[in-house]
């Protein structure tokens, strides 16, 4: 029980650190915010007047934390406010941009999860074989592309060179193939590793031999020992990869020109429209925040004597 | 150790006599000359604007791999520091640090850096800064853990009781046990660094035209991906062979390194 | 002059130390004997600061312990030195971190008696035998010219004879620089012999405590009793008797 106080604790701990980074960053960007929202609101040439008048009502006058209690407050109750550029606002348009990427993460998940597995199972067999050596090749050299460098990859061949395949866009379901088969080739070789060190490292532990010689048989050896030890990582891993897959959805979204978040990101960046950007990122903090404390939970349950994962 | 110093001095070397053995210079226009097919006189072929791509990819490298370095050195060193901090300034720096450790490693580090770079304003300057205030944590974390573990060590206490300074004790007893862990993850923060120079160049918020910096670079032959395809492929190839080869180096001090303790 | 002053210990529930007191002035020599497990370790902690008390003070000359710059004989000898560097520079760091002149005719001569060869410092700590190792500790301990060294069973890697030496040595350089020696030992023959007064830590208290002479003519408890039978019976004692 107090492990899970003091878990929740430090995740409410790190959203207010998130928000407060990103409350900094937006006050230190160059230019004006006051002057942003000005325009923003009255699209021409603003006076100097209206300006100060938005930065009174903004907040912005008082000094940094005040302004960031009455940033925080909507926040808080989950208005997103209005974009800066179009007056619109932020969260109609958020949920539009998830409806889009969420499709793309899954299915670049289940590309990921579904290569993965059998190749770390195939891998691990005969360790030191060819077909390991070739599956730790394999997965190196993807780790290593830069998912947007893939993506381009695949619409040079697909969709350039052989016409098979849409590239831009997200009209129709065939637009989703090359999108998330640049992101699952990618989580794939790096979940391979991970699948790889993880079951080599729970069949190298030191009583297994004991076992064996006492002729249990590997069947149970692999269902009882070896699955749950292999478990741990895999959990642990499955937070690194939901970074990993936000990060590549950005860069994906980017390439193929498919309206999520990532895109959504990147445009509100250009546009210096700040509301859209702390959306997506206290969004994403709450996302992250969820997910690891979940993981953490789950490790209470897999073994207890995880107390502290910094300890 | 030895292959991740000879690596980094190989990559050191392509960034600083890169530049030096260019046949041509990197930003020259030449527009009679442009998206040229390989030849004598363009090995790799040329550009847009009639710039040789084999020197751009020459010169960047320089931008690519010596930015990296410097990130990733700056990273190492400011992480060390906070662990170092986590680790010896009591219970209250501990949580502190590693409360913002936490936050910091609660968003994916290449979006992070997106965003502030983005923020920023695009330049190299604000690369450099999102970069490496995305990049220390892991670094932090290690230090921290071996850290923890190392105040408790014998000769440690002999130290703390012959009244030696922390920062003597941080130099003589903590850095020769940190070098090897900090050495593995600073081949993995040097991949990243790499990586996330070319995506934000990529993206158009890092190293600005018409520096040759191979992300940048990629954005530009992306347009002519139709005409001139192989123009898309040497920087992105000149990525991949550069984290591949560190991330190999680090593989293979890491192995070492876990067969060295499993002996001890 | 160091007060120990009814302090505890605890160690998760339990405690491993329970209202211990003495005192220990300057040139003198206090062992403290006792089973294994019963806390004599965790007292030299305790001393040095290492570990919290829950309950108790202790004070040199009035002040904390550690502004005497006291120095620990460790009971792993090994351990007391970083892998990584020559032992020579591990010896030289309490001169280094106290910025004091090094003595090399002292280290000469603390190298003799402890039958160290000066080469054997160019190694590093898995270089160099067990036994050395504890000599060597030794050495480093006794360096700097403390006011108070700790030693957590100095000897229990030696043999007889050199054993024998490294006694005398510590009784005289004790005797010449006047340092206040607290000493761990299983060895009641070295306690006796070489002790001012004994105390018998069991279960994480003083059992016995006693000028060494009436210890080991008259022992008031059965477990000082014990043990002094089962010297005899090893005849450890002879020497003293
Ligand atoms: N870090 C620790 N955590 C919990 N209990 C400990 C710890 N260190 C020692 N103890 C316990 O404290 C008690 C005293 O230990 P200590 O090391 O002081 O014994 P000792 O008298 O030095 O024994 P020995 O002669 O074997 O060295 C033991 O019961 C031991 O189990
Ligand atoms: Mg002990």
């Amino acid at each position: 029980m107090r492990v899970i106080l003091s878990l929740l604790l430090r995740a409410a701990v790190v959203l207010a650190g998130t928000a407060l980074a990103t409350f900094t960053l937006l006050w230190h960007a160059p230019g004006d915010p006051a002057l942003a929202i000005a325009l923003a609101r009255f699209r021409s040439v603003v006076p100097d007047a209206v300006i100060e008048q938005v930065r009174v009502e903004a907040g912005f006058d008082a000094g940094f934390w005040p302004a960031f209690l009455s940033w925080l407050g909507p926040i808080l109750l989950g208005d997103f406010g209005q974009s800066s550029v179009t007056g619109r606002d932020v969260w109609p348009e958020l949920v539009t941009a998830m409806s889009y990427t969420f499709p793309l993460a899954l299915s670049g998940l289940a590309i990921g999860v579904a290569l993965s597995i059998p190749l770390a199972l195939l891998a691990t067999r005969h360790p030191g074989g060819w077909l390991d050596r070739f599956a730790v090749a394999l997965a190196s050299i993807g780790v290593a592309i830069p998912q947007f460098w893939l993506g381009l990859l695949l619409i040079l061949l697909f969709a350039v060179q052989l016409g098979w395949l849409p590239a831009m866009g997200a009209r129709t379901p065939t637009h989703l193939i090359l999108p998330a088969l640049t992101l699952g080739l990618t989580v794939s070789a790096s979940l391979t590793r991970i699948l790889r060190s993880g079951i080599l490292e729970a069949r190298g532990r030191p009583f297994l031999p004991a076992f064996r010689r006492r002729g249990v048989s590997e069947a149970h050896l692999t269902r009882n020992h070896i699955a749950p030890h292999a478990a741990i990582p895999v959990v642990t891993v499955f937070g690194l990869e939901l970074a990993f897959l936000l990060e590549g959805v950005v860069m994906v979204e980017v390439i193929f020109a498919r309206p999520g978040l990532g895109i959504f990101l990147v445009g509100a960046i250009e546009a210096r429209d700040f509301p859209k950007v702390q959306a997506v990122v206290i969004l994403a903090a709450l996302l992250f925040v969820t997910v690891n404390l979940l993981i953490d939970l789950l490790y209470q349950v897999i073994d207890p004597r995880i107390g502290d994962r910094d300890a | 150790m030895r292959s991740v110093i000879v690596l980094a001095g190989v990559f050191v070397a392509l960034a600083v006599c890169g530049p030096l053995v260019a046949p041509h210079d990197p930003t020259a226009i030449n527009i009679a000359q442009r998206l040229s097919p390989p030849g004598p006189d363009w090995i790799l072929g040329t550009d847009a604007l009639g710039r040789d791509i084999l020197s751009r990819l020459l010169h960047g490298a320089r931008w690519s791999l010596g930015l990296a370095f410097l990130i990733s050195v700056i990273g190492l060193c400011m992480g060390t520091l906070m662990g170092l901090l986590a680790a010896q300034g009591g219970k209250l720096a501990d949580w502190i640090v590693m409360r913002t450790t936490d936050t910091f490693l609660a968003f994916p580090d290449l979006v992070a850096a997106v965003v502030i770079a983005g923020v920023l304003g695009a330049g190299t300057g604000s690369l450099i800064f999102a970069l490496t205030v995305t990049g220390w944590m892991r670094y932090a974390r290690v230090v921290r853990g071996i850290g923890l573990s190392l105040q408790t060590r014998g000769y440690v206490v002999q130290a703390k009781l012959a009244g030696l300074s922390p920062l003597a004790i941080a130099r003589w007893h903590y850095l020769p046990a940190l070098m090897p862990s900090l050495t593995v993850v600073w081949t993995g923060m040097f991949a990243r660094a790499i990586l996330g120079i070319s995506a934000l160049g990529f993206l158009g918020f890092g190293v600005q035209p018409p520096m040759p910096e191979w992300g940048t670079m990629l954005l530009d032959a992306r347009i002519h991906m139709r005409s001139t395809p192989l123009q898309m492929i040497w920087p992105g190839l000149a990525v991949v062979i550069c984290v591949l080869a560190i991330n190999l180096a680090g593989d293979a001090l890491r192995d070492r390194l876990a067969g060295q303790e499993e002996q001890a | 002059m160091l007060t120990v002053d009814g302090i505890s210990v605890a160690r998760g529930r339990t405690d491993v130390l329970r209202d211990i007191s003495f005192t220990l002035a300057p040139g003198r020599t206090l062992a403290v004997v006792g089973e294994s497990g019963a806390g004599k370790s965790t007292l030299i902690a305790a001393v040095l600061g290492l570990v919290a008390l829950s309950k108790g003070d202790i004070t040199w000359m009035n002040r904390p312990v550690r502004h005497c710059r006291p120095a620990l004989v460790m009971q792993e000898p090994r351990s007391a030195f970083n892998p990584a560097l020559t032992l020579h520079r591990s010896v030289m760091e309490p001169l280094r971190a106290g910025r004091l002149p090094g003595d090399p005719v002292r280290l000469t001569r603390l190298c003799d008696g402890l039958e160290l060869l000066p080469d054997l410092l160019e190694r590093r700590p898995s270089e160099v035998s067990i036994g050395q190792a504890q000599r060597i500790g030794i050495l480093r301990a006794l360096i700097a010219t403390p006011p108070l060294v700790l030693f957590d069973e100095p000897l229990s890697a030696l043999d007889a004879v050199t054993q024998k030496h490294t006694a005398r040595l510590i009784a005289d350089l004790q005797r010449e620089e006047g340092f206040a020696a607290l000493i761990v030992t299983h060895d009641l023959g070295y306690a006796a012999a070489y002790a001012d007064e004994i105390a018998v830590l069991q279960a994480g208290q003083i059992a016995e405590m006693g000028p060494a002479q009436d210890f080991v003519t008259s022992p008031k408890t059965a477990y000082g009793l014990t043990l002094r039978e089962a010297a005899f019976a090893l005849g450890a004692l002879e020497h003293v008797a």
